[in-house]
């Protein structure tokens, strides 16, 4: 049997290779059972809404498969690379392809066995601990039981064999089309001059620069989705393209400046810097792009975590909330809101309420399509609009007496007949007039900077249009006798009716539900009432929590991912980068360059190439900023454009990160150093 | 005048833990007149390398002094020996030893650049020296894209380029073949015409056979040593084997 004794030896000589992948290989692994564990747990399935969470932990392990099969292509890749030579020796030595395929298959299998074994162990021991921190996230009883998840197991093991299998399958491929003498000499390959290629590297700036101005214009938060979508797509092409074609460009420019170019500092600089940019110009995007991931993904699963209460008061801006549809605008008379306001109370008062910050007005409400200050309001489809009618304009309209307004502000505003003042929410107006086809038209008297509206408005997707006018019934006019598909009414009028209860959450819960008996038994033709609904905000916040506490908790496990993965690139190049650089560093010390000279140009080369990734990450964070914001919108969290509070997030993220890079930085330069003297003294 | 002497120069390696010493070169002494062309030959292991390193001034003598046209090697500071390699010596390699991060032209201007020289007299420099080792046409292509000969052409440019007092050789033919061997010696006995100074170290008794002096180091000693005269290269070529076959067979006698 000397094949597994081949591969073991080729595994320990290498291990300054070997050891990074198969650690990578562990943690990935690991994040796999961990997350599908927690999948699988009971736990998760026992919450109230633990459908959410398993939905968002389901779509992060396919998340972390897919990505774990990508990354370990990539570093598999850069170890068979380095491997050749030893293979193209046994090759010379009297070995066949196929004894050539039968080693790596046994280092493949061993590397397989020892990552999925070591990586389950690793996982079931650490997963009640990431259980424990997402029940303690989503502040949810603590689940004392230890157990393993055979289903998880049974999946992550399918899940690395077939990655294993790929990689096998790929590395012996590489390896059947080779000859012994391309093998041998393998590692000294590619070391053509790299050429400027001028095309790529502008293109690669155009589509940044064409990203970056998308994210900074971007208003409808709606639009946002796909835009961010596509400037997603663009500013990855756009890295890869800048780091690979535009940075080797941008050395051979400064090259064309002779004074510049041939100055002590700046020639050994500027030549190697195309070199290496050429080497690592695809290993540097992979970082910039898994460094912007994750700080995009932290900040804004933390923002989303930690505006939570915002988010929440914004959805249910009192402990409890009425909204009554009336059927038709003849029912909305303060009669028939009196009688129900009535049942409302004694209810509440039952429960032992004591209303306060009561907030109660009436309102009609239509969805149209804005454009050039007309609204189309035959909008049939306006219950499933699909995203390119929102992107034209879908507008949901609030049409709110001026007297109703003036009670809430405690104001003396008056209005014409035909005039308006308006609120618009989520979104820019600008408009001196808008008009009603079928309906009337209004001058915008005044632009109002905030409106009282109900949650529901919160929760739509689309934005809202408040007017506010001087008599409900008149400024409708025409707009009351549409009708939809079924003959409903498009126009609906509604009574809002909100308070605060003076409980606790125990309280507030048997509250609402109280009250919810109580208007459930209504009779709607006596009340005039079309549909009701009541939610309290204690009975709300624990799906809130689930469902932010659950982003933010798979945020931090694929940032975790993504850093594991930033690191290793990081590592592979500044080994590999240390084996090609050490018989340059003996060239210029012959010609007449000092040790202190190069090592001070060598240091200041890894420290430009270094932190390339870090700039561009902040740069791409920069203009990810007013787009993300805009998406964290939909999710509530508008308030947060006024406190600064998704900038200081931001900036926190990127602070801890830096540090962290730093830190990785300085224990990975250090062992390019000891390769690279390492081989000096060989040499002598 | 002499541009070089060595007094009895002595370098001794020791182990790591200091136990076992090598005496790589005893006690060696010559000089080197300005405008020569000396050839050292020696088999592998005789000390040549070590003589070498020491006269580059990469490596330091146990005991001994190298004097280089009237400045002791050993008086100049570490921080400034750098910049005297490049002010005062050319080197050619075995195995060439260019940059490949640079063009041919920008190999050979590294000298120049690393002393703060201008541009256009770097340009000024290089056009005749390009000229002479005709290689005008290769200034802008990379080391890879060029022949072995070719290569070694440009580090004897860049050798040159900084009019140094001494070139050294170390087995400039090794790496070459015959015909791209006889070019480059062919240049180097032209370049020495010129009044230029060159010290070769070389085992190969072809490449020997163009100095004016060789000079037979063994067991890290000068052991004897043979002028051309007015021998042509063919007769000093057969001198130089005899005297190599009489130290092989019989050196150990003296």
């Amino acid at each position: 049997m000397i094949y597994p004794k081949l591969a073991f030896d080729g595994i320990r000589k290498n291990k300054r290779l070997y050891l990074p992948y198969i650690l990578t290989c562990v943690g990935m692994v690991t994040m796999t059972y961990i997350i599908d564990y927690l999948h699988y747990s009971k736990t998760v399935s026992e919450m109230k809404d633990g459908s959410i969470i398993g939905e968002i932990l389901y779509l992060g392990n396919l998340v972390i498969a897919f990505f774990s099969c990508i990354f370990l292509f990539y570093t598999n890749s850069f170890i068979i690379k380095r491997r050749k030579k030893e293979f193209g020796l046994y090759n010379i030595l009297g070995m066949g392809k196929h004894n050539l395929a039968m080693i790596i298959l046994w280092e493949t299998a061993i590397v397989a066995a020892i990552s999925i074994i070591a990586g389950l162990a690793f996982g079931i021991l650490l997963s009640k601990f990431a259980e424990l921190v997402l029940l303690n996230i989503i502040d949810f009883g603590i689940n004392r039981q230890y157990d393993i998840s055979v289903p998880a197991v049974i999946d992550v093991t399918l899940i690395f064999l077939g990655i294993f299998a790929l990689l096998l399958i790929n590395s012996i491929r590489q390896i059947r089309f080779s000859t012994a003498i391309n093998l041998l000499k393998s590692e000294s390959l590619g070391e053509k001059p790299p050429k400027a290629n001028w095309f790529l590297g502008i293109a690669g700036i155009a589509l940044l620069g064409v990203a970056y101005y998308l994210a900074v214009t971007i208003t409808n938060p709606l639009a946002a989705i796909t835009t961010f979508f596509f400037a997603v797509l663009m500013v990855i092409a756009g890295t890869y393209l800048v780091m690979i074609s535009g940075s080797v460009m941008f050395c051979r420019l400064l090259q064309k400046f002779k004074g510049y170019y041939y100055r002590p500092n700046h020639f050994v600089s500027v030549s190697s810097m195309a070199f290496r940019m050429k080497r690592n110009g695809a290993g540097l995007a992979s970082i910039c792009i898994l460094a912007t991931m994750v700080l995009v993904m932290i900040s804004s699963t933390s923002s989303l975590y930690f505006g939570e209460e915002e988010a929440l008061m914004i959805r249910y801006p009192r402990e409890i909330n009425a909204e009554i549809q009336m059927d038709g605008i003849e029912n909305l008379s303060e009669e028939k809101i009196a009688m129900t306001k009535k049942v409302i109370d004694e209810a509440a008062e039952k429960s032992g309420v004591q209303i306060s910050n009561e907030i109660s007005y009436t309102a009609a409400q239509v969805t149209g399509i804005l454009n050039d200050g007309v609204v189309e309001t035959d909008v049939t489809s306006y219950v499933m609009p699909d995203l390119a009618e929102i992107e034209k304009g879908l507008y949901v309209f609030y049409f709110v007496p001026l007297e109703e307004y003036n009670r809430i502000y405690g104001t003396r505003d008056t209005l014409e007949s035909g005039e308006a003042m308006v609120y618009c929410y989520r979104g820019e107006l600008g408009l001196d007039e808008i008009s009603f086809n079928n309906g009337n038209t209004f001058k915008i008297v005044k632009n109002l900077d905030a409106f009282y509206l109900d949650g529901d408005a919160t929760m739509m997707m689309f934005p809202s249009i408040v007017l506010v006018v001087d008599d409900l019934e008149e400024a409708l006019g025409g707009l009351l006798s549409l009708a939809d598909f079924n003959g409903d009414r498009m126009v609906t009028t509604q009574w809002v009716y909100n308070f605060d209860t003076g409980l606790d959450p125990d309280g507030q819960v048997a509250a609402t539900a109280n009250i919810w008996e109580a208007l459930k038994e209504l009779d709607k033709t006596e009340y005039g009432i079309y549909s009701r609904s009541l939610s309290g905000r204690e009975d709300s916040r624990r799906e809130f929590m689930e469902l932010y506490g659950g982003l933010f908790f798979l945020g931090i496990m694929l940032s975790i991912v993504f850093l594991f993965a930033a690191v290793l690139i990081i590592y592979y190049k500044q080994i590999s980068e240390g084996y090609e650089d050490c018989g340059r560093f003996g060239i210029m010390k012959k010609v007449g360059m000092t040790d202190r000279d190069i090592r001070k140009s060598i240091n200041s080369q890894l420290l430009t190439v270094f932190f390339l990734p870090l700039v561009f990450a902040a740069l791409h964070l920069f203009f990810a900023f007013p787009i993300v914001k805009k998406l964290l919108m939909l999710f509530n969290l508008n308030n947060i454009s006024e406190t600064n509070f998704f900038a200081i997030v931001c900036i926190a993220c990127f602070a801890v990160f830096a540090v962290l890079y730093t830190l990785v930085y300085k224990v990975t330069s250090a062992s390019y150093y000891r390769i690279v003297s390492g081989r000096k003294e060989d040499a002598r | 005048m002499s541009i070089l002497e060595v007094n009895g120069i002595r370098k001794v390696y020791s182990s790591r833990l200091g136990g076992n010493k090598v005496e790589a070169l005893k006690n060696v002494s010559f000089s080197v007149e300005k405008g020569e062309f000396v050839a050292i030959m020696g088999e592998s292991g005789s000390g040549k390398t070590t003589l070498l390193n020491i006269l580059a001034a990469l490596d330091k003598p146990t005991g001994g002094s190298v004097v280089l046209d009237g400045l002791n090697l050993s008086k100049i500071k570490d921080s400034s020996l750098a910049q005297f390699r490049r002010d005062n010596l050319g080197f050619v390699f075995q195995e060439f030893n260019l940059l490949d991060t640079f063009t041919i032209e920008d190999n050979i201007y590294l000298p120049l650049v690393l002393s703060g020289k201008p541009y256009r007299e770097m340009e000024e420099r290089l056009r005749p020296i390009a000229a002479k080792l005709g290689i005008p046409g290769l200034l802008k292509q990379y080391p890879y894209e060029v022949s072995g000969g070719q290569k070694q052409r440009a580090a004897v440019a860049r050798a040159m380029i900084t009019y140094p007092k001494l070139i050294l050789a170390d087995e400039p033919t090794g790496a070459l073949d015959s015909k791209a061997s006889d070019e480059l010696l062919r240049l180097f006995s032209e370049v020495n015409m010129l009044g230029q100074t060159v010290l070769m170290v070389t085992h190969s008794v072809k490449a020997a056979s163009v100095a004016g002096r060789v000079m037979f180091i063994k067991d890290g000693e000068v052991f004897h040593q043979i002028y051309r005269g007015d021998d042509t290269n063919q007769e000093f070529y057969q001198r130089i084997s005899d005297t190599l076959t009489a130290i092989a067979t019989g050196g150990d006698e003296k």
